[in-house]
């Protein structure tokens, strides 16, 4: 393979322009990140002694523990869900299937932090449900700590599973479990030696980007860890404590996250570098004949998590139209929560709204291109820009937040303070997600179809702008809305970066949950939700053709 | 109208010679085709020539112009895709226009030109239609018309029929010669058909494994194949391996699987006996009679029996067994009323076999 792309400055100026910016925004603070973690406070020698500091301290170790123990445990159960719950949408006959794979698939970009909260509303201490068990006699049952971790981790990334592993359900030919059968095996047989074998890279990949999720996911530990020390909590922590010396303590932490991260998504790739298999259903296998009362079973497992994943977000829109004093909720219709939201000023959403429009817009505009290079271009610099570009997808928000912080707050580029850093952040965050989502509608599209337009007189770069641009147009904005929902419940890059006037609607609810405001917290939910509904509501029919592709 | 030259031109992905060292020369007006296997590298070859593939070493020229270190937008040349390459987003009409309004040319005179290039495809008052409403071959025709419309210099297909049924194959077969000679455009066409190269082509280059076997006109290259492979991939054939035993006048007898062939290739006088030598009998050249039935003066003939009678339609193969149980295959126009299972007489003329130096596997 060529170094760089032959022949071509269209490729070669995307690549320059995507590898200057992700060096500034990203390798950079990264960079200073590592830094601050390895060097002593003179910022001259280099010196392991952070390491030893932090890891000999046992609340630092606990929270390491923590955060891969939880970690693991979501990613154990999202797979033993979203498996057999896969199963059951490609084989047996559920009911209202389109539905059912429609609002499944809402868990993954309502804001996480906004559905641990509901989880409190409903079990918490004063929460609705506990109320009521409590007057049974019931008492006991918590949300809080480990067990709630695992359960509102599993019930938000459950789909992250699902949805690859339904699509690999549905690519494998009904000729290979007949030929199985030909053979003289039994339907279960072919089943674990077969199909199974052939969905494991799918069930895989879901599950790696639910430990991801878990790992650097800042807003859930915040609700419902308590005093249980999670290693995203922790970094924060630490980074506003250390505000303006040397954030040594809180890089080792980021250091540490990026390293968790990594190491999973090493082994992930080197276990699937052996096994790729190649399927292509000409039909998508038909419905398995079974007895009435499994198809009852599938149809309320299939129906029971999604519900189960978002009664909460129902329950919280309608606890914010109801009345509360302080802390305490009471069973009155009212519109007082959004008054007094109101009132804080209507900043907040406007930011949210302002900076999501830019973030997104910044994050097509960037990862279109890189995904047309990567896709059409191959050679080792579209190589290394790929490794650029999928980076942030192993790098915790908080932690991208504390280099950018530590990179701009002085120096050449002053950026702290302002909307931009956010708008950068952002745009970084959803870079590989955008960058994936383009080459896989590219991936649909006939290269014949530009080297046509090519061969007609149109140089590289105007076919991409007239041709691939256009044709490539409905799914691209799909994947904008998505990324803006997405956008809009960001929490954990935030919550470093913002400053005063810059306040999101996320923040709003960070803080009303610091403070007592349970009732402006839910208000403030409702808005989230709603943000994150409505567009995707308006949406629906272009991004049901992209439905894997945009994960 | 122009001339192509392809001069040394080599390209290797990774570890693989896709092409190696070709040299090709096509004169202007000619419809020149790349004949071979998938993976011989004639579509690579192609694409070199349109822009999409980089040269490792060598050079294309079209007439005196050097074209392989200019911008595939700027050669020039018309490229029909295997799938066509329709712009699904763009009217037949948008898609004609394409390349016109990348050269800058007026409105009025696009929509001009536009439409006497779909009246030549036989395509005019299609302009309006969308992609998805059209079949195969109109897309087909669509595509040449866009092709041709900017009035390139040289046209090249890329296995333009493969998509078409078979009846439609033939026919836009001859729609694309009859245009190309009206028009005396330079056209390169790469195909693996070998009845679709020899219908359609002045002259075909025959390549294998990244080099050319042989380059002659339809005829040479079926009758004179010059290596086994070309014999083998023109059609069927009796690929023999065997050795000289002894020379009669200009032609030598040559031992190969227990009988004696009689071998009339030129230049075969020279062989020294011993030599181990290959040569390629085909199946139309071998004449079935009667058991016993005197050949024409100067044929050689063969005792044989019949084994298996495929009858095609014009076409009836025969597979004959020799005493040795070395197989041949004959095959004769229109089926011999009386043929069947059991021995016969086979005869050949000497002229029509073919000789390669060194056995062929």
């Amino acid at each position: 393979m060529r170094l760089i792309p032959a022949r071509s400055g269209f490729p070669l100026a995307v690549a320059a322009v995507a590898l200057a910016f992700l060096g500034l925004f990203l390798v950079y603070p990264l960079y200073n990140v590592f830094q601050a973690s390895f060097f002593d406070p003179s910022g001259k020698a280099l010196t392991l002694a952070n390491y030893v500091k932090i890891l000999g301290t046992p609340f630092y170790r606990a929270g390491l523990i923590n955060s891969l123990t939880v970690g693991s445990l979501a990613t154990l159960m999202t797979i033993a869900i979203g498996v057999p719950m896969a199963f059951c949408v490609a084989r047996l006959p559920v009911p209202a299937k389109p539905a059912l794979l429609a609002l499944a698939a809402l868990p993954l970009v309502l804001p996480s932090f906004v559905g641990a909260y509901a989880w409190v509303l409903l079990l918490g201490r004063a929460g609705l449900v506990t109320q009521g068990l409590r007057e049974i006699g019931l008492d006991g049952i918590s949300i809080y700590g480990k067990q709630g971790l695992v359960l509102v981790y599993t019930l938000q990334t459950f789909p992250y599973v699902l949805l690859p592993t339904l699509a690999a359900f549905k690519a494998v030919d009904v000729s290979i479990e007949e030929a199985g059968q030909n053979l003289g095996a039994t339907r279960w047989r072919v089943f674990r030696t077969v199909i199974l074998p052939v969905v494991l890279p799918s069930v895989l990949s879901g599950g790696l980007l639910v430990f991801m999720e878990t790992l650097e996911n800042f807003g859930v530990p915040f609700v419902l860890a308590e005093d249980m020390p999670i290693l995203s909590i922790q970094a924060y922590k630490l980074f506003v404590g250390e505000m303006g010396a040397n954030p040594a303590s809180a890089g080792v932490l980021g250091v540490l996250l990026i390293c968790c991260t990594t190491a999973a998504l090493l082994l992930q790739r080197y276990y699937l570098s052996k096994r790729r298999f190649a399927t292509g259903a000409r039909s998508v296998p038909p419905e398995l004949v079974v007895a009435p009362w499994l198809r009852r079973l599938g149809a309320c497992f299939a129906w029971g998590v999604v519900l189960l994943a978002l009664v909460p977000f129902a329950a919280v829109v309608a606890i914010s139209f109801l009345k509360f004093r302080g802390p305490v909720m009471h069973l009155e219709p009212s519109i007082g929560n959004f008054v007094l939201l109101w009132q804080r000023g209507e900043r907040p959403l406007v930011n949210t709204l302002m900076l999501a429009t830019g973030a997104a817009a910044g994050a097509t505009l960037l990862g279109v291109p890189i995904g047309y290079v990567l896709t059409r271009y191959r050679s080792r610099l579209a190589d290394l820009l790929d490794v650029v570009a999928m980076a942030p997808f192993a790098v915790a928000g908080t932690v991208l937040g504390i280099g950018l912080v530590i990179s701009f707050n002085s120096g050449f580029l002053i950026l702290t303070g302002g909307w931009l850093i956010l708008v950068l952040a952002y745009m970084i965050r959803k870079l590989p997600f955008n960058v994936r989502a383009s080459a896989a509608i590219l991936h649909q599209i006939d290269p014949s179809l530009e080297e046509a337009s090519i061969n007609l007189g149109v140089s590289p770069a105007r076919t991409f702008f007239q041709l691939t641009v256009p044709l490539m147009a409905g799914g691209v904005i799909g994947g904008t809305i998505l990324t803006w929902v997405t956008i809009t419940s960001e929490l954990s890059a935030t919550v470093v970066l913002y400053s005063g006037q810059w306040s999101t609607m996320t923040v709003e609810m960070f803080r009303a949950l610091e403070g007592t405001g349970a009732g402006t917290a839910a208000a403030t939910a409702t808005v989230l939700i709603l943000a994150t509904i409505l567009p995707l509501a308006l949406i629906y029919r272009v991004l049901k053709r992209h439905e894997v592709a945009l994960l | 109208m122009t001339a192509i030259r392809i001069d040394g031109v080599a390209r290797a992905f990774g570890a693989v010679a896709a092409v190696r060292g070709v040299t090709l020369d096509i004169r202007d007006g000619e419809f020149f085709t790349l004949l071979g296997p998938s993976g011989c590298g004639k579509t690579t070859l192609l694409r070199m020539v349109a822009g999409f593939c980089d040269l490792d070493s060598g050079t294309i020229h079209f007439g005196e112009r050097r074209i392989d270190t200019v911008p595939p937008h700027k050669r020039n040349a018309g490229m029909v895709f295997q799938n066509y390459a329709i712009f699904p987003n763009l009217t037949v009409n948008g898609n004609v226009a394409y390349g016109l309004k990348a050269r800058g040319i007026v409105p009025d005179q696009i929509d001009d030109r536009a439409a006497k290039a779909l009246k030549l495809v036989h395509l005019d008052g299609y302009g309006a239609r969308w992609p998805h409403q059209l079949s195969g071959g109109q897309l087909q025709r669509v595509a040449l018309a866009r092709c041709l419309v900017i009035e390139p210099e040289v046209i090249l297909l890329d296995e333009p029929l493969s998509n078409l049924d078979a009846k439609l194959r033939v026919e836009m077969r001859g729609e694309i010669r009859q245009l190309q000679k009206r028009l005396g455009i330079t056209a390169l066409y790469v195909t693996h058909d070998q009845e679709e190269a020899m219908a359609i082509s002045d002259r075909i280059a025959v390549m294998n494994a990244g080099s050319v076997e042989q380059i002659g006109q339809p005829v040479d290259i079926y009758q004179r194949p010059a290596t086994p492979f070309v014999a083998r991939f023109m059609g069927t054939t009796n690929l023999l391996s065997g050795s000289v035993i002894r020379h009669e006048g200009d032609r030598a007898v040559v031992r190969a699987g227990g009988h004696d062939f009689l071998v009339g290739a030129p230049g075969i006088a020279e062989a020294e006996p011993g030599k181990a030598i290959g040569f390629s009998l085909r199946p139309e050249a071998l004449t079935i009679t009667a058991p016993g039935a005197k050949p024409p003066p100067g044929w050689a003939s063969l005792e044989a029996r019949v084994v298996r009678i495929e009858f095609l339609g014009a076409l009836t193969r025969i597979e004959l067994a020799l005493d040795s149980g070395l197989v041949l295959h004959a095959a004769a126009v229109d089926m011999p009323r009386a043929l069947a299972e059991g021995p016969v007489a086979l005869s050949y003329d000497p002229a029509r076999v073919t000789a390669f130096p060194g056995p062929c596997d």
